[in-house]
């Protein structure tokens, strides 16, 4: 009996011990077979991915000149656990690096508060230069290090609303596109944000093993993970620097925009908007600081006024009326029109002083108002079409096939599309009842035709062709490949055949070229056949507008030029000056003309008095 | 089944070789997961800080001791028991002197120069020799009160001083002793109330005291009425008990105002019947009861103040006993340990290769969470490998006490099985997330000296009490 007693407790005690290692190998196995959750925890506990960025694409003028340059520069870090403990040289590292004392001492105060940062590098400071960190090689102080990244830099300082800027990518950015992600860079503006994709690359990631305090191990997974980074691609573009860097001279302390094209190409050599900014601003340690002036100030240096403004074409639109007019049949070169000081009885539009009756020559070279009046007025009241609406439409899908009034498909975005109306917005305007008399003002591009610099530059290109375009665009080739879209190939021919042009062109020619004949003298280039016509648009903010359109030479055209100063008065005045100085440096290569360069430079326009630029409610901007 | 019957034992002839070979294993196995979580790239192969090379001098030192205890006659275990455990008491009062060490918040280390030990390792083995002692007395008997009584206070004193210590951990090792008072012939009637108290000392932090008291007074109730056989009167007596409590908690209710809450109408109640008891037990002579009583009187105590010794823990203890109880989330501790045992998978990430060890994700990698180490790298197979070997030797080690003549070496035996089984549940149970974070190590496999040293001193006794061919009795 207590034999037996002994042995169902030995027993007993067995299958206790076995129990318990049952239980145990159970919930060991439970964990190790049944539940995924562990592992995909322990990965990434102990992963961390580390963004290996690409060297963001270069991008070239046409001659292979950089515009944009990704250089090297470095963030200096520091691992502060690893610092000498009696201290190091501030002054010498301040020195070296660039940085002021305090900004030093203030950096570091903060990583000492917090343990974790402590142990691992951190940044202290950026935009090191390649040269600083050779020397801070040679010295080696403990706890310090050079990780190198590439910046933007702009050798020539210029186009600034042309090529943009990169910037940390936004919220919605980063909501948007999986790519991106916080401290990305993406381009903001220009040729940046419209050809981000050609330009980033792709990242490339490196999956380290870090370890309980963030300190990075080594490869996990001996590196299988791994992507390598592609670097971006770099950009040909078709700007010409000299010319841009000329241009935006030019138009310093001026509002407006110069757009030069080739017209055998539709490249786009000049894309100048003033006022602008130097892009090296938006780079370094300055940059926030410099953005901030930028968006504060009034006359909007960040805004493509090239291909962004909206601008009455005055007197340049008349070209387009003539071309018009002669397809339509309702004007011969010959026809000529009495002009005393504007159109009709009422003399309105009116007119400057100049002789008359003119033919259509000498009233494209002498802008006369009235000449034009008549030959829209005659466009509309054509008897080809049942109704002045009819023939409206078909004034203005002629005006259309200029590229008026929509986008062009420039290869950048923000592009503006301008204004020309469309008959039911006078069937609204003037209730169904409206006549010449009514719109008369869109012949001599008033009222509410609008046209972007872009617009009229392909204007002139499109004149210098003799009735074709090929769309404007900035982009050459990428990568050293002409691998730019079909659609900048192949030309765009408009509603006016080739032969009406002859005596429109011939006008421009006098304009410029015959003494006393026209308005556009001041463009007269000895050799080179300039072609031109100016333009005065009256505008309800101020002073007149001045602008000037212009090609050159007469035949086989190397270059079309459009030049849009607000408030500039005549087109004379300051516009023509800068399109026929850019046409001179760009077909002879030489400025031979100092004293204009100086005229135009010396020419200050006060813009504190247009209504565009004066801050409404100073009060209001002072609360926000 | 005695291999050696003669006199002249040749040198360790007669010591179990299995339960060697299997102990040789364990420390292999635990030495190769301790190069692999502690080996540290920057440091020389052989410089003396290097983890692995300190339990590898350990090691070196467990073997002396070994070969030290086997040379030496088993009679001196037996006859020196009581002073053996004196001296241990007294050692275990070191750490608050000015040796001690303290480390994690528990004082209960000395420090030798470089060496630390922890007396608490080394009281486990004079514990049980005492206890063995105690209980092969021929004037014992596992029946009596007195001798319960005795046996508890050998147990309580080293408990008592290694709580003071800070050491819940080690301390609770002493409960592991049931085991042994079950196999001697406790009867279970009372085992099943002690294992109680200890569950509802984990449950005081999750129920109301009231509920807990219910619990407790009727597992009380039942386990008296089935170890005197007297069904009807243990449970009219549980049953007025109870309604007396309902009838004082309505009368203060309704016409005193409710000066009386629940909780303390039932304590009257109880406190009312437990007086009857006793009285009843004096008249009856029933020692059962008596000790059932006792049992009651120490457990209803334990209830209340189950909430003061909480409050009088370490905060990092607190933060422990709470997570386990599931009231706060996981402390990282558990999240990480759980994380690299989970993430081992069947066949491991490889030796060398765990992720989370490598990189000290899981702190006490190589010491308490040793487990971490064999789940993560060796995965399931290697978890299997360690735990039979754990379960063989447990085993193993019960055999030996199983075929000894004489009480003391199979009490000693089963006391250390108790403790071995004791520290693989809890230490397994911690790092699985079953048990609460209480540091005790893993025997033979966690780095320490102290453990180490004094798991070899215990297992060379119960080896050389197996390989002596001596009957005791006969020095009695």
């Amino acid at each position: 009996m207590r034999d037996n007693d002994a042995y169902i407790r030995q027993t007993i005690v067995r299958i206790i011990v076995a129990v318990v290692f049952v239980v145990l190998l159970i919930r060991v196995a439970k964990m190790q077979f049944f539940n995924d959750e562990y592992t995909t925890y322990a990965e990434n506990l102990v992963r961390i991915e580390q963004t290996i960025y690409p060297p963001r694409g270069d991008i070239f003028d046409r001659n292979g000149e950089y515009l944009v340059q990704s250089r090297e520069c470095y963030d200096l870090m520091v691992t502060y656990n690893d610092l000498e403990v009696e201290g190091f040289d501030t002054m010498l590292v301040c020195e070296l690096v660039g940085i002021e004392k305090e900004s030093l001492t203030r950096a570091l105060n903060k990583i000492k508060k917090d343990t974790y940062r402590r142990m691992r590098p951190d940044v202290v400071a950026s935009y090191v230069s390649k040269e600083s960190k050779l020397r801070f090689d040679e010295l080696n102080i403990p706890g310090f290090s050079l990780v190198g990244r590439t910046v933007r830099w702009y050798p020539h300082h210029i186009a600034g609303n042309l090529l943009g800027y990169i910037g940390a990518a936004s919220a919605t950015t980063i909501k948007n596109d999986p790519y991106y992600t916080m401290h990305d860079y993406v381009g903001v503006s220009g040729l940046e944000a419209s050809w981000e994709d050609t330009l980033r690359g792709e990242k490339g990631v490196r999956v380290m093993v870090k370890d309980s305090r963030t300190v990075i191990q080594g490869a996990y997974m001996d590196g299988q993970y791994d992507r390598a980074a592609v670097a971006g691609k770099s950009i040909t573009t078709t700007i010409d620097f000299r010319l841009q860097a000329f241009a935006e001279e030019l138009l310093k302390d001026k509002v407006g925009a110069v757009v030069a094209i080739e017209p055998s190409t539709g490249e786009i050599l000049v894309m100048a908007s003033s006022p602008t900014f130097n892009p090296d601003d938006l780079v370094g340690n300055d940059r926030s600081r410099n953005i901030a002036k930028l968006d504060n100030d009034i006359l909007r240096p960040q805004f493509n006024r090239a291909i962004k403004s909206k601008y009455p074409p005055g007197s340049t639109f008349k070209l387009v009326q003539g071309l018009i007019g002669l397809q339509e049949g309702v004007l011969q070169p010959s026809y000529s029109y009495p002009c005393h000081n504007g159109y009709g009885a009422a003399h309105k539009p009116a007119c400057h002083s100049h002789a008359s009756p003119l033919a259509l020559q000498d009233a494209v070279a002498q802008s006369c108002n009235a000449y034009f009046c008549y030959v829209f007025s005659n466009i509309l009241t054509n008897k080809k079409y049942s109704s002045i609406r009819e023939a409206y439409n078909a004034w203005r899908e002629a005006v259309l096939s200029f590229g008026f009034g929509q986008k062009l498909g420039v290869d950048m975005y923000g592009e503006e599309t301008g204004n020309i109306p469309a008959a039911s917005v006078y069937d609204k305007k003037h209730k169904n009842r409206w006549g010449p008399s009514h719109i008369i003002s869109l012949s001599i591009g008033q009222g509410e035709t609008l046209c972007t610099p872009l617009q009229m530059a392909n204007l002139a290109a499109i004149i210098a062709n003799r009735g074709y375009y090929y769309i404007p665009h900035v982009v050459k080739s990428i990568d050293g490949e002409a691998s730019i879209d079909e659609k900048y190939r192949e030309p765009h021919y408009v509603n006016v055949e080739a032969r009406h042009f002859e005596p429109i062109i011939e006008g421009m020619w006098r304009s410029v070229n015959v003494e006393g004949a026209g308005t556009s003298r001041v463009a007269y280039l000895p050799g080179w056949d300039v072609c031109g016509k100016t333009g005065t648009a009256e505008n309800p903010a101020g002073q007149d507008h001045s602008t000037f359109l212009s090609f050159a030479p007469m035949n086989n055209p190397k270059i079309a030029v459009s030049v849009y100063i607000e408030h500039g008065r005549w087109g004379s005045e300051s516009a023509a000056p800068i399109a026929s100085l850019i046409e001179e440096l760009y077909l002879t290569d030489t400025i031979k003309r100092p004293a204009l360069v100086q005229k135009v430079k010396n020419l200050k326009i006060d813009y504190s008095k247009s209504r565009n630029y004066r801050p409404k409610d100073t009060k209001k901007a002072k609360k926000k | 089944m005695t291999s050696n019957n003669s006199n002249n034992i040749s040198f360790f002839g007669g010591v179990d070789r299995i339960a060697v070979l299997l102990y040789a294993l364990l420390v292999f196995v635990g030495f190769m997961n301790i190069f692999s979580a502690s080996y540290d790239a920057d440091l020389p192969f052989f410089a003396f800080q290097q983890e692995f090379m300190k339990q590898l001098m350990w090691m070196g030192v467990s073997l002396v001791a070994a070969v030290v205890i086997l040379l030496l006659d088993s009679r001196l275990y037996h006859m020196y028991a009581y002073y053996i455990y004196i001296g241990a008491l007294l050692m275990l009062l070191l750490p608050f002197t000015p040796i001690g060490r303290e480390v994690n918040g528990a004082r209960a280390w000395i420090g030798l120069g470089s060496i630390s030990l922890q007396p608490a390792e080394f009281a486990k083995i004079a514990t049980t020799l005492a206890v063995a002692r105690l209980m092969s007395a021929y004037s014992f008997s596992i029946k009596s009160l007195q001798g319960l009584i005795n046996v508890g206070v050998i147990l309580f004193i080293p408990f008592a001083i290694i709580v003071l210590q800070n050491d819940m951990g080690s301390g609770l090792v002493m409960s592991s002793f049931l085991l042994v008072l079950y196999r001697e012939g406790l009867n279970k009637w009372i085992c099943i109330p002690l294992v109680m108290v200890i569950v509802l000392f984990v449950c005081s932090f999750l129920y109301t005291p009231l509920f807990l008291v219910v619990i407790l007074f009727w597992t009380f109730v039942l386990c008296s009425a089935m170890m005197t056989r007297q069904w009807q009167l243990c449970v009219r007596f549980g049953a007025l008990v109870c309604l007396f409590a309902v009838l004082l908690y309505s009368v203060s209710f309704l016409w005193l105002d409710g000066v009386l809450e629940g909780y303390t109408s039932l304590l009257i109640a109880i406190g009312i019947g437990f007086i009857v008891a006793v009285v009843y037990a004096w008249r009856k002579n029933i020692a059962s009861l008596f000790l059932m009583l006792v049992l009651f009187l120490g457990s209803m105590l334990f209830v209340p103040t189950a909430d003061k010794i909480f409050s009088s823990m370490q905060p990092h203890q607190q933060q422990r006993m709470l997570s386990f109880l599931g009231l706060q989330p996981d402390h990282s501790h558990v999240v990480m340990s759980k994380t690299a045992i989970g993430s081992g998978g069947f066949f491991g990430k490889g030796y060398m290769e765990g992720t989370l060890i490598k990189n000290n994700y899981v702190s006490e990698h190589h010491t308490d969470f040793i487990f971490c180490t064999v789940s993560e790298e060796w995965g399931f197979l290697g978890v299997l490998v360690v735990m039979g070997l754990l379960c063989a030797f447990i085993y193993r080690i019960i055999h030996i006490g199983e075929r000894q003549q004489e009480p003391f070496g199979r009490i000693y035996c089963y006391g250390l099985a108790s403790v071995l089984l004791f520290h693989v549940l809890v230490n397994i149970g911690m790092t699985t997330g079953l048990m609460p974070v209480i540091g005790i190590p893993l025997p033979f496999l966690s780095y320490g000296g102290s453990s180490l040293l004094a798991f070899t001193i215990f297992v060379a006794v119960a080896l050389r009490l197996d390989a002596s061919p001596q009957k005791i009795s006969a020095y009695h």
